[in-house]
């Protein structure tokens, strides 16, 4: 018998935006450069400029990040500041307009978009604090940087990954007594499932972790401190985590490329996982063993 | 004013019950004692500087804010209805958040315009709720007497069961509860852990069966807690609520029109005569609650 999609939904019902990955993961930064070294020690290159603003595409293998210096003057987006701030995650989604309009009719915020003529209008609702998550459903057959960035000449536009890293997730400080709330957001809003204590990846395995519903990333939600009364303001996405097939391997590889680690009694590089030092001021990033 | 120390803190004023300007309402609140206040909407947008300094005086108040009120008539629309409500509903919490409120106010619909079908209602309070999770904000959803369909804390209750988020609440005001002679021995089915908001008033009558009464006298003739007749009513849903393990807030929500015509200190004393009664006398709070002690850890 003959199933197609015109006579019956098929949409997977545990999965219903078609989630597939992150596309890319933004950083907004009034010192991008210092910020560009920093992601070239971690092994990304710069391979694209944005044709109108201040964005750079860095990539290795799979990974896309952005740095954005930018100030857009859109209320509640992140300005830039010294210190470099995860400001976006964009979600691989089927369709981009479905995806948008699930979670706008589940309760989401949509963010005013502010495209230039010509430019590519990615629909986005807002997440932690000034934190962004967009929907991108053109990542297959052309991407999302054909139409809105310029190749960097003679660059390499798709760089290998070092040491097979590859997205694993982000880790998301939350506050006091909102585990359950940031659980059902992600929940509802998108699908992803709580994973069971017992389950844990890399060496820091404090707090909550949500699986995305297409099964390749994974949150991190992370509580203060017991004890820590008021963290006023303190929700944010702390830090990427990478996933490698070989935790030592990469660090090594790091190592030379000029990356500190963080080497005390509690947190240290192992096979499970390790945390790199804090770059200007505040930008760390986690490896994670996790094979694809 | 100098006062005795009676511990009052689980209990705030509404700036609904006074006159004048909001900077002259917080100073009233602050002086009769009270650590907390409950705003409303109106507070910031009819702040002759403008909302933003709205902001800037009730922080610079020092008084902590219980909550934001209200949003009315929200759940249960339709098409353009929903989408107007729900433009509606950003700007309060939006606003909510700017003065640092961690619970919003909804009332149950009123609207003939509304769904009656529970699911249809905690699917839109569900949203309410998705939106105001980012800001922090918790969403206290009140059985309002004179609600089309939810008129009751037992049934505003079950909504809130069926919606299932977990900033979603349920928030009892005592003279919707009175009015309606819900049983408060119902109280005892609720999870104390999900009651975000109490409000607390008493009434001059006994009895006010017509809707048409129940509005006119919740806009105009409340009196604060052992005011009015029903006294121990009121004391007898502090007490329940505290069995039950209930430590959130208790708000005066009184409306009256009276007191909207006499100086700010009297009525702010009044209130706090109120709260003096309910902490010694209904819920004997100059003993510490178990759940307040703090204990040493043990040294190792």
């Amino acid at each position: 018998m003959q199933i197609t999609a015109d006579r019956e939904s098929l949409a997977d019902a545990t999965n219903p935006l078609g989630l597939d990955g992150i596309e890319f993961i933004e950083f907004v930064t009034a010192k991008p450069q210092a910020l560009g070294q920093v992601l070239e020690m971690m092994g990304f290159r710069p391979v694209a400029r944005h044709r109108s603003r201040e964005v750079l595409l860095y990539r290795q293998g799979e990974m896309n990040v952005i740095i954005n210096a930018h100030s857009g003057g859109l209320p509640r987006s992140v300005q830039p500041s010294d210190t470099p701030v995860i400001s976006a995650i964009a979600l691989r989604v089927r369709d981009a307009a479905t995806a948008y309009r699930h979670a706008l009719d589940r309760g989401a915020w949509a963010v005013p978009t502010n495209v230039e003529v010509m430019e590519l209008n990615i629909p986005a609702v807002h997440g932690v604090g000034a934190s962004r998550i967009y929907f991108v459903d053109r990542y297959k057959d052309f991407s999302i940087y054909d139409v809105d960035f310029t190749l960097i000449p003679t660059v390499d536009p798709k760089p290998p990954a070092l040491t097979g890293m590859h997205w694993f997730g982000v880790v998301q400080y939350i506050g006091n007594d909102r585990m359950e709330d940031w659980t059902e957001f992600y929940a509802e809003l998108f699908g992803f499932k709580t994973l069971p204590d017992d389950k844990r990846y890399g060496i820091l395995p404090k707090g909550r972790v949500l699986q995305s519903p297409c099964g390749s990333f994974y949150l991190q939600l992370i509580e203060p401190e017991p004890g820590i009364v008021e963290v006023e303001g303190e929700e944010s996405l702390q830090r990427i985590g990478f996933g490698t097939p070989d935790v030592l391997a990469s660090v090594a590889a790091l190592r030379q490329r000029g990356v500190g680690f963080v080497e005390s009694q509690g947190v240290h590089s192992e096979t499970r996982g390790a945390l790199t030092q804090s770059y200007l001021g505040g930008a760390m990033f986690e490896l994670v063993h996790h094979a694809r | 004013m100098k006062h005795d120390q009676v511990d009052i803190r689980d209990f705030g004023m509404d700036t609904i019950s006074l006159a004048g300007t909001l900077p002259a309402k917080l100073q009233a609140i602050r002086d009769a004692g009270f650590t907390q206040v409950m705003l409303m909407a109106r507070d910031l947008m009819g702040h002759a500087e403008g909302p933003e300094d709205a902001v800037r005086v009730v922080k610079a108040s020092g008084l902590r804010v219980t909550g934001f009120q209200v949003l009315r008539d929200f759940e249960g629309l339709s098409g353009h209805l929903h989408d107007y409500k729900i433009d509606i509903a950003k700007a309060m919490l939006e606003m909510c958040h700017s003065v640092g409120a961690k619970v919003l106010l909804i009332c149950s619909s009123t609207s003939t315009h509304a769904s009656s079908d529970p699911d249809v209602l905690a699917r839109d309070l569900r949203k309410l709720a998705m939106l105001a999770l980012p800001l922090g904000i918790r969403i206290a959803y009140e059985g309002l007497s004179w609600g089309r369909t939810i008129n009751e804390f037992t049934t505003a209750w079950d909504i809130v069961c069926r919606a299932d988020a977990p900033n979603l609440g349920i928030g009892i005001d005592s003279f919707h509860a009175f009015a309606t002679k819900t049983s408060l021995e119902d109280l005892d089915m609720l999870d104390p852990q999900k009651i975000f908001l109490v409000q607390l008033a008493d009434f001059m009558w006994n009895e006010i069966p017509s809707v048409e009464e129940r509005i006119n006298t919740a806009r105009h003739f409340r009196v604060f807690p052992g005011e009015g007749v029903h006294s121990e009513q009121v004391a007898e849903l502090v007490m329940r609520l505290d069995r039950l393990g209930y430590r959130g807030d208790y708000s005066f929500e009184v409306f009256n029109d009276d007191y909207q015509g006499i100086p700010l200190p009297i009525v702010a004393e009044r209130a706090r005569r109120s709260a003096v009664w309910l902490s010694e006398d209904v819920l004997h709070r100059s003993l510490p609650l178990p759940g307040r002690m703090r204990l040493k850890r043990a040294e190792s």
